[in-house]
This record gives C-alpha cells, structure tokens and sequence, in this order.
C-alpha cells in the first residue's frame, strides 16, 4: 500500500474538540496547518482523539511536536514545552478500556519499541473549561495567537 | 474460603467518572457487588440539535477516538434513512470496507494492547515489550495497516472525511485499492502469528459461562457476516430480523440506581453485544478463514463464556481481512467510477445502525424541512452491555470467592476489558506532574 510520503517533522495536536478547552490541541494544528506553505518539511495534523494511533503519526521522522490539553497544576492558559522526561503521568486510568488514552505512556510505547523520533516535545495548555461543547473558552480563545507564536518558533 | 473482599477499582476525574468495581464481602456474604458507570455521550445529541444534515456525521465522528468511523457510519445511513437518500453499489461496497478498517484497528488494539497482558501476564503493553516484543511489534504493524487503510477509504486514520449523505466526496484510485489488496493479503502471516500466540496462552482464559441473549446484526439477502446492513436479531428473537427503526423495542433503555449510565433489555433482564454476539448468531456465515481460526480455538456458535469475545474479535479479524480482499476484486471487476454526492432536503426522520467493533450501535435523528436536526438519540454498545456486565459479575463472584482477593479482582477486571466499555473516551488531555 502506498504510504503517504512522511516529513522530518510532524506537529500533532490531539483532543476532543467538542469538550471544550479539551479540544486545544486540535483547534492549534488546524491554524498551523494554515502555515504550511511556510513549512515545506513540516506534516501538520489534527489528531482528534486518536489515541494509540499516536504511535503511527510519529514513527519515523525526526521529530514531533504533541499539544494537548494538560492539567499542570498551572493558572488556566498557561502553556509549557517540555519533553517526556521532564513529567511523570499522574492520569488515573481504569486500565479497563482502550477508549483511555494517556498520551505521555504511548509516546513511552513509542519509545519501548524503538519507534520514537529523535526529539518529541510537547506544548501542553492548562484547560478553564472541560465541559461538552464545541466552543474554547475566551481564556484559552484569547491565547490562541500567542500559543501558534510561540510553537513556530520551535519549526524554524 | 476468604471472610472478607474489598475491591474498590474506582475513578473519578473532574470530567466524568470511569467504571467502576465495587465489591464487599464481609464473613463471605457478598453484601456489595456492582459495576458502576457515569453516562457518556448523551450530551453529543444536544450538539447536533439545530445543525444541518450534512454536518451530522463529522460531528459524531468526534464522540469516539476507536469508533469514529462506525458513529460516522451509522449517522450518514440515519440521515440518509431520514431523507429518504440511495447510495450507489459502489459508493456501499467502499463504505463497507472502510467500516472493515475499523474493524481491524480496534480488534488488533484490544487483542494485543488490552488482553494480551492479561493473558501473559504483565501489568500493561508497555512491560509486555520486554517480555514478548515481537509479539507486541506484530500487533503494531497490523494496527498500522489498519490505520493506512482508514486512512485511504475515510481521507483520515481517524475522524472520516469522505463520508456524506448519498455518497462518498472520494474515492481511491484502482491502482490504491490493488495496493490495499496486496497489503492485506501480506497481513495474514501476521494475524496468524498472533493467533498463535493468543492459542498458546488459551489455558489462561477463564472457564466461566453464563448463558444471556446476543444481540446484533444479521443479513438473509445475501446472506452475509455482517457489520453494515440487515435487521436485529438474538438467539432469542423467532423470526425475521427486526427492521432498524424497530431497535427502542430492542433496547429498552432504563434507569438503575448504581449507574448513571442507561441500561438495557430486550427478551431476557440484560443482553450482550459485540464480536461474540456476531459471531453466536452468524458463525455460519464466516469466511473459511475465519471458520478456520474458530476452530482452532475451539469457539463454537452458543459459546456463552464472555470472555472468548477477545476470540469472536480475533476469528472476525480474518474474516475481514478475507472478505476484503475479495471486496476489493469485485470493485476493480466493474471499474471504478467517479460520482457525484447528491442529495435533496425534506422534513424526516431516520435510523442508521451498524456493528462497530464492540457492538451494536443505533442513531435516529429526526428534520425540520429545511434539513436542520430537531431530535436526536444514540444508543450505543456499551450502554447495552452494561445489565449484561452486572450479571456476569453475580454469577461469576460467588464462582471465585475461594480466590485470592487480587485474583478475583484481576477476573472482574478481565471480564470488563473483555467488553471493552467505552467510558471515558471523550477525553484525551495529560495529567502531569514536572519532576525537573
């Protein structure tokens, strides 16, 4: 079967997008992927709530960038980059479905296999609002130019 | 035998609570056993109301990461139902295969990510990689064919884009499906590894039985295994399948106190969905490669153990990997064709179902004239098989009081991952703590 061609760099954004600030990761990549005549090397993509399928994105390339909603403890809005050796998941998982994704431990099954890019950075953003809806709230809405600023400058 | 149990596997997080197993057992008198589930997605049937019916099925392929494509599915065909919309033979052949696709992602994820541990042993996939990674890289290169192959029919691995009321917007190429065909028929030494792996380790799946009613789909004209068209049937139901738009008589949903979750019956208190219940009411109707797995395993129509569903999903893998792959000869046998999608507006209402990976799925929605949604309702396979889980707890328990506390509360978790709720999927952010 014939592959999409894959680029040394891909930018992931995952999350629901009809639960709220849930949704950032997504609502971020779909902006980006508006800049990808600026990137020729870049694969940008909206992962929605793909879970495992995380693993396939990202094998095999140079790098990933990941954003995603993260509870860190911080102000809502805030966002931090950090790598997955800088965090410890403290996400409670039943353990009893597939339909939990914790995005740090498949990255990690990324690497366990060998499959992991040479760098993986995440942009995490602290949520306001967890609620169902399609709508971000205004703290994170507000923010969105600031967040695409500052994650291209890590594709230049 | 043990006086007291307490197993309390509990969850709650800030957006919805995740099952729950709750177990007391006090001078051996099981005085609490339940399995405890928060509702899920009811709240995505307030999202669509007031939007057109071409934006139902992109909205609903956001519920679920694993079903995206089934939700997308069983929402076009209620839409289309609604609005009284043909699609043509090829644009339903190319539809089935992608919904095959999903099959093969989500069955491929829960043999080898989620039972696949339990059967051999380790807390989780990520140890399993240093006990058997061949295995696990095994599951993972068919998982990773399944996903290119979503990707190909749907325009995305996950969240279709191709799908709209009448039709498909695009279509792959001869060359692409060839393609696809070859790639499948590579995968097959891969599912056979994996069975063999699973059979070897079998002696693990627990000996238990509870004989319940099977729900899904099944398909007389032509008869066919099926996951997309016919009418519901069980092993209880005399007759003809019963049409789609009949499936309220079919679920019955009620309210109980232990579970925000809707439950569900049709003949019998509760009743199962998912691989085994396809498999119990069409095993007769499998490909000879999925005949064949189902031998091998000794999984035979009437089998009642809930467990063997990792089974029913395994033996359905090769049934479609085959069906596909002739699927494919009969599309390239009449050439494909461009169409265009049409479709024309009317007051209406409409159900679509169709089997995702676990289980029976139902939408109706219902129209204005000017195409914009004024009811819905999703019932979805979980919620069915939540009556059916309880059940099997009180049956199972008192079968394994004389265990040790942690072997009773690794078969109660088993037996849940063997259904594979889908409870908490509508979230996906990180939790984290910085420890640099």
């Amino acid at each position: 079967m014939t592959v999409k061609s894959k680029k040394d760099v891909i930018v992931v954004g995952i999350g629901n997008v009809l639960m709220s600030d849930e949704g950032i990761g997504v609502h971020i990549a779909r902006r980006l992927t508006e800049t990808k005549e600026r990137y020729p090397q870049v694969d940008f993509l909206d992962a929605g709530a793909a879970g495992l399928s995380l693993l396939h994105l990202i094998a095999n390339r140079k790098k990933a960038i990941i954003i995603d909603c993260t509870k860190m403890g911080e102000e809502p809005g805030t966002m931090r980059r950090f790598g997955l050796d800088d965090i410890k998941s403290i996400k409670t998982l039943s353990g009893l479905s597939l339909h939990e994704a914790d995005i740090s431990r498949i990255v990690t099954l990324a690497k366990f296999l060998g499959q992991l890019p040479k760098e993986v950075v995440f942009f995490g953003i602290e949520p306001e609002s967890l609620d169902p809806g399609q709508n971000l709230s205004k703290t994170l809405s507000d923010k969105i130019d600031s967040y695409i600023t500052e994650i291209c400058k890590e594709l230049s | 035998m043990h006086k007291n149990v307490n197993i309390d596997v509990h969850h709650i997080t800030r957006v919805e609570g995740h099952g729950n197993i709750v177990v007391n057992v006090t001078n051996g008198k099981i005085e609490k056993l339940q399995w405890q589930v928060p509702e899920a997605p009811r709240f995505f049937e307030a999202m669509v109301r007031g939007r057109s019916y071409e934006d139902i099925q992109t909205i609903v392929s956001r519920i679920c990461g694993i079903c995206s494509i089934t939700h997308s599915l069983a929402a076009t065909k209620a839409v289309e139902n609604a609005l009284g919309l043909q699609v043509t033979e090829q644009a339903d052949k190319l539809r089935i295969l992608m919904h095959y696709s999903e099959q093969i992602q989500s069955h491929t994820l829960h043999v080898g990510y989620l039972a696949a541990p339990d059967f051999l042993g380790a807390p989780s996939v990520v140890p399993l990689v240093a006990r058997a990674g061949d295995v696990v890289k095994t599951v993972v290169r068919v998982h990773r064919i399944a996903n290119e192959w979503s990707d190909l029919l749907a325009g995305r691995t996950t969240h279709p884009v191709t799908l709209r009321p009448g039709g498909l917007t695009r279509i792959p190429s001869e060359k692409q499906l060839k393609e696809l065909q070859k790639t499948l028929k590579s995968a097959i030494p891969d599912l056979k590894a994996i069975a063999d792996v699973v059979l070897s380790v079998a002696g693990n799946i627990p000996n238990f039985e509870r004989d319940t009613e099977y729900v899904s789909l099944k398909q007389a004209d032509p008869p066919t295994y099926t996951f997309y068209h016919g009418g519901i049937t069980s092993n209880d139901h005399k007759g003809k399948p019963l049409p789609i738009d009949k499936w309220h008589e079919v679920t019955n949903e009620y309210v109980t106190e232990q579970s925000t979750a809707k439950w569900a019956k049709w003949h019998r208190d509760a009743y199962a969905v998912g691989a085994l219940a396809r498999f119990n009411n069409n095993a007769e109707l499998l490909s000879p490669m999925g005949k064949n797995a189902a031998k091998m395993f000794g999984l035979k129509s009437g089998c009642c153990n809930p467990y063997m569903n990792t089974v029913a999903q395994l033996v359905e893998c090769f049934h479609v990997v085959e069906r596909s792959i002739e699927l494919i000869d009969e599309l390239l046998k009449k050439g494909l064709k461009d169409e265009k999608v049409t479709s024309t507006v009317k007051a209406g209402r409409g159900s679509g179902c169709v089997e995702a990976p676990r289980g029976i799925l139902f939408h109706e929605y219902e129209f204005d004239k000017k195409g914009n949604c004024v009811a819905a309702d999703i019932c979805i396979p979980t919620n069915q098989n939540h009556a059916n889980i309880q059940k099997d707890f009180e049956k199972l328990l008192p079968e394994i009081l004389d265990q040790s506390e942690s072997d009773i509360r690794l078969k109660l978790e088993m037996l849940v991952r063997s259904y594979d709720p889908c409870i908490s999927c509508s979230t996906h952010y990180l939790d984290v703590q910085f420890v640099k």
